[in-house]
């Protein structure tokens, strides 16, 4: 038995957002507290939590902020890391560099990243772990709002600072147009910039990675 | 999981003394912006290579200045401090390497 099949919990979704250190950190945990919420609306299980090994006080340090949704009572609950995500989230572009964030995804996972850049020109910087791919999500957040930057709420620490009011409400939008994990409207409820997110959802480009693949590596 | 015996385990997390690089702690992931030398407008004052906290700087008699990008982190303090104006910071991705 390894670590990867301790749990068999075909009902289970992981979500793994990428963040940078100060600059994204909160909006990376808004990502996954927003869709999470969003998901026990619809009487979902579930879970977010942030990374405790990475460093958010360190200024563009990659940090990471998971989530779990899932229909049936979360058995890997003490797992404190997602091994096999189904969702992707970059809050920021130069993240498909130098970072193996595609590590362990599920078939048929989705990708999501913070970029004016097209997703043919983004995955020629991916250069592992992109067979299990299934779709990239393009968003160009940065031109619809702006990163909070606080560390209100870091590390486990109380959250003045409300959710969903930069980036991140651009982001979710995203992936729920990516993936439907959730329902829009229940969604938009939790949110505090609401405006940015409907923009963001009309905007979002959403393609098939097995055909850019074909077409940028051919 | 490769079980490593305790007594191989670096206390609290420190790294062997390096000789010039580190590799234990290569930061040029970090990096969002690079930072690019115009070789005519620099007067090789070496105040880049001074302020670096990084020591990222490579200074050579017959070539320009370069950085060193394993370990750059992108934190433009080079941009900032160069007299000449000579250092700029360009998006990462532009470059494909």
């Amino acid at each position: 038995m390894s670590i990867q099949n301790l749990f068999d919990e075909p009902g289970l979704k992981q979500i793994t957002v990428w963040g940078r250190g100060v600059y994204e950190n909160k909006e990376a945990r808004d990502v996954v507290v927003a869709l999470t919420e969003a998901a026990s609306k619809e009487g979902k299980y579930i879970q977010a939590w942030e990374n405790y090994v990475d460093l958010p006080d360190r200024i563009f340090v990659p940090v990471r902020a998971y989530g779990k949704i899932s229909t049936e009572e979360i058995e890997s609950r003490y797992v404190y890391e997602n091994e096999a995500p189904d969702i992707v989230v970059l809050t920021e572009e130069t993240l498909v560099k130098g970072i193996n964030i595609l590590s362990g995804i599920k078939p048929g996972a989705v990708l999501v990243i913070n970029s004016k850049r097209s997703p043919e020109y983004l995955i020629k910087f991916i250069k592992e772990n992109t067979e299990n791919l299934s779709k990239i999500v393009t968003v160009d957040a940065n031109s619809l709002s702006k990163s909070v930057i606080t560390l209100s709420g870091a590390e486990g620490a109380t959250d003045a600072s409300g959710i969903g009011k930069g980036i991140s409400a651009a982001l979710v939008a995203a992936v729920v147009k990516g993936t439907e994990i959730v329902k829009f409207d229940n969604l938009l409820e939790l949110i505090a910039n609401k405006s940015v997110a409907k923009k963001a959802y009309d905007q979002t480009i959403v393609v098939d990675a097995d055909s850019i693949q074909k077409k940028v590596f051919a | 999981m490769a079980v490593v015996p305790y007594e191989r385990i670096p206390f609290a997390g420190t790294v062997p003394s390096p000789q010039k690089e580190n590799e234990g702690m290569i930061t040029g992931n970090w990096r969002t912006r690079r930072p690019i030398v115009d070789s005519e407008k620099c007067v090789k004052c070496q105040t880049c290579w001074i302020n670096c906290p990084d020591a990222c700087v490579n200074l050579n008699d017959d070539k320009p200045i370069n950085f060193n990008l394993k370990y750059c982190k992108g934190c433009g303090i080079c941009a900032e401090v160069c007299p000449a104006g000579a250092i700029t910071l360009v998006p990462e991705l532009d470059f494909e390497e």
